[in-house]
């Protein structure tokens, strides 16, 4: 099993569920299977946990549901509001602000 | 045990103060994955008891589970969020609605409370005439 890695994961679960509800509609299972295949597996979460975010995410209007029935089961499938693209447009530029200063630290050098 | 139970983890958001319909829904949510996930452990080859213990293990600990969905305040129910408000409005609520709850429930069984209400009067009329036999009765002896 992957490794999960929790003290790097504030605010990432949020960027990786917008970005890929960027470019269609999901439901909790698909989405998990995506994430894993977007970052290499190298982002692992306990799969339960994606639900809380999606519904806060519901909830300040960043997302909004509709439930489906396939295959003679409802899902609930999430798509990306105009606010969660605004949402998801400032969480990326924080997230390559922060990459690019983590990159330049790690090649600078170390002092003696 | 491999089965999933679900009753724990509710039981736990509804004490943390998550609101009743969040945490209906993250039940029903996880449950649906967890089905899927035994689905895709069965297609995998698995047998039954490795599927749905692998699938457990993929859905994560349940104190995690709780643990996210406690830090999203705005998935708590508003008594408490706003816990001052409602040790206002609470109290305000019942002082109307205790008061008008008879009237509510009679409105409601009102067939009923008529059929009771004239049950009475007659046990009533009956009660008195015995009562006003007796007294005669004493009175002439």
């Amino acid at each position: 099993m992957a490794q999960s890695n929790p003290p790097f994961m504030s605010g990432v679960p949020e960027l990786l569920l917008l970005r890929l509800l960027d470019q269609n509609e999901m439901y909790g299972y698909e989405l998990v299977r995506s994430i894993r295949a977007a970052t290499g597996e190298a982002i692992s979460l306990g799969e339960g946990v994606i639900y809380p975010v999606l519904h806060s995410l519901e909830r300040n209007g960043s997302l909004k549901s509709k439930r489906k029935a396939v295959s003679g089961r409802t899902r609930v499938y999430y798509s990306l509001t105009k606010k969660g693209r605004q949402r998801l447009g400032k969480l990326r530029d924080d997230w390559r602000r922060i990459q690019g200063g983590i990159a330049n630290a790690l090649e600078v050098p170390s002092h003696a | 045990m491999h089965e999933l139970d679900l009753s724990r983890l509710q039981n736990e958001l509804l004490r943390s103060g998550v609101a009743p319909r969040h945490v209906r829904r993250t039940v029903d949510e996880l449950s649906d994955h967890y089905e899927d996930l035994v689905e895709q452990g069965l297609s995998e080859g698995l047998d039954s008891r490795s599927a749905r213990s692998g699938a457990m293990t993929s859905l994560g600990e349940f104190e995690d589970i709780a643990r996210a969905v406690r830090a999203q305040p705005e998935l708590r129910s508003w008594a408490f969020r706003f816990p001052r408000v409602a040790a206002v409005v609470y109290p305000l609520t019942c002082a109307v609605l205790l008061p008008a709850a008879p009237v509510f429930i009679g409105a409601a069984h009102a067939n009923h409370l008529a059929r009771w209400a004239l049950c009475l009067f007659l046990s009533a009329v009956v009660t008195a005439a015995m009562f006003l036999m007796l007294q005669m009765a004493i009175t002439l002896t």
